[in-house]
């Protein structure tokens, strides 16, 4: 069998990066998410969309193990996170970064110690001046230029976003939950992201986007779900999502639909 | 039938709630074991909880110390001669000072002053989202927020017992001066020949059960905040009640198992 036989093999039996299985969360009497079941692949982008308080975020965290499900289980490379030891913590920790809808920035401390924490924990062998350095390199590419010894309520609600960003992506995780990455951004923040997320994309980096923005699912979605009041409807490839939409016309993507399929490049970094 | 279901779907939140409560301090205490054993981010967030809990607490500490020790002074030197028992006052106090009143009042302030604020802290942090950054990092909460603010306010605690024992005793003199002059050797003199290892053992025994109490529910209450900031100043009041309420218990039981 050839080498890139054998690869293909591997990838085919390869558990995926992250599965939900019959996910249920319940939150002060609501039920947040209702027996949500999908896999997200490696190496892929998978964007979610869906109204304001379908169930979006929650899903979300309950991916990056934020949310604890009521029940259900969550896999991350085929383990279950409920049986996570401390070390597969740690592990899962280091390799993944959350973008928050509302920034979550710590208030009680500056710009820099907000960004670096994830350094701090994952690399504590980084000395200071390193991890300035690594918190800068970060800034450098959304193109971020604010005093890193300012304090989150310094800034504004743009700034703080584009601040946790920065902290999501300076560990150079494997995978990034994304959720509602351009809320408070303005165009030139949107096109640092979009930027970003190219970059990422080509990295053979798992990026697990939540919005209501469609413009992430045409630019950058292998994968396309729609989620709608806790359940998700739909979840395939871009062009199955699409295509069963076109059937389905009560799975909106009214804006999609209209834009019509698209040619995303192959990614680079994907193995 | 309705009353009925009722009551045990009452017996079966508040069951519920106090299997959380023992789950979260057997938490709070075995990252405890570890908090030294690593080398954690934590110990800045532990400094800066014994210098707010600790070292701002000295002067409201030491004023209300002075100010017991004297009133003590002044009520004993005038009523105990009457009944013939003037010897007695240094006894009454050492007792109600270094057993009874140090680690009592000092855990009723820093209840009022550091309970409080742990846990409208950290009621904020939930709704901002900062503890599912915390998480999202790979900083165990427990261990990151709730460990060293545990550590210090036990610390703070006995400490600042120690403290107000020495301004109750001995700064008190200064006061008495006033109503009843004495001499310094005469006063230490009497107060060191009264004083045992038992008296300060016994209140640092409360001060650090206090410690405990008030540091792991006003933890507790900041981290039971879900998503309204509405709830914050409930779980500052919270803290507060449920910590009075079990500091006063435990006050009663260690004293009965002292004196018994």
């Amino acid at each position: 069998m050839h080498e890139a036989e054998k690869q293909a093999v591997a990838e085919a039996v390869a558990p995926p990066a992250i599965e939900l299985k019959s996910v249920y969360v319940n939150s002060g009497g609501y039920e947040l998410l209702r027996g949500v079941s999908l896999a997200i692949p490696r190496a892929s982008t998978s964007v979610l969309l869906g109204a304001t308080g379908s169930g979006k975020s929650a899903l979300l965290k309950a991916a990056a193990g934020l949310l604890v499900p009521g029940s259900g289980s969550v896999e991350y490379l085929g383990k279950d996170m409920a049986k996570f030891s401390k070390k597969d913590e740690t592990e899962f920790r280091a390799h993944s970064g959350f973008i928050f809808q509302d920034a979550a920035l710590w208030a009680n401390t500056n710009i820099l110690n907000n960004v670096s924490m994830p350094l701090r924990v994952h690399k504590p062998w980084m000395g200071q001046s390193e991890l300035a350095e690594a918190v800068r390199m970060a800034f450098k590419r959304l193109g971020y230029e604010e005093g890193m010894a300012l304090r989150p309520s310094d800034l504004s609600a743009g700034e703080q976003k584009m601040v946790c960003i920065a902290r999501a992506v300076v560990h150079d995780p494997d995978l990034v939950f994304m959720d509602d990455p351009g809320t408070n951004l303005d165009e030139d923040g949107l096109e640092q992201l979009f930027a970003l997320i190219a970059e990422l994309e080509e990295r053979g980096k798992t990026l697990v986007i939540a919005s209501n923005n469609s413009e992430f699912a045409y630019r950058y979605a292998d994968m396309l779900g729609i989620i709608k009041d806790g359940v998700v409807v739909a979840f395939g490839s871009y062009e199955d999502t699409l295509a069963r939409a076109e059937k389905e016309p009560e799975l909106k993507l009214t804006r999609l639909r209209a834009r019509g399929l698209r040619e995303k490049k192959a990614r680079r970094g994907a193995s | 039938m309705n009353i009925l279901s009722s009551l045990g779907k009452s017996a079966r939140e508040r069951a519920s709630t106090l299997l959380y409560g023992l789950g979260f301090f057997y938490n709070v205490i075995t990252e405890t074991l570890r908090f030294f054993k690593r080398s954690q981010v934590g110990y800045k967030v532990l400094i800066n909880q014994i210098l707010f809990t600790g070292y701002e607490a000295l002067a409201i500490n030491a004023i209300m110390a002075v100010a017991i020790g004297a009133a003590i002074n002044v009520i004993g030197s005038s009523l105990l001669p009457q009944f013939g028992q003037s010897q007695l006052m240094y006894t009454i106090l050492i007792i109600v000072i270094t057993r009874e009143l140090g680690p009592l009042l000092t855990a009723f302030v820093i209840t009022a002053r550091s309970g409080t604020a742990i846990a409208t802290e950290l009621g904020g942090m939930v709704v901002n989202h900062e503890i599912e950054a915390y998480i999202s990092v790979g900083l165990n909460p427990i261990s990151y927020l709730v460990v060293p603010r545990f550590i210090g306010v036990v610390v703070s605690m006995v400490i600042l017992t120690v403290y107000f024992n020495l301004f109750g005793l001995l700064g008190s003199f200064v006061v008495v001066q006033i109503v009843n002059p004495t001499p310094v050797s005469e006063y230490l003199g009497n107060l060191l020949s009264l004083l045992t290892i038992s008296d300060i053992f016994s209140g640092l025994v409360k001060a650090f059960i206090f410690g405990i109490i008030v540091s792991v529910v006003s933890t507790y209450q900041g981290f039971s905040v879900n998503r309204s900031s509405t709830e914050i100043p409930v779980a500052g009041i919270r803290a507060v009640g449920q910590s009075f309420i079990l500091i006063i218990v435990a006050d009663v039981l260690v004293t009965l198992v002292q004196y018994a």
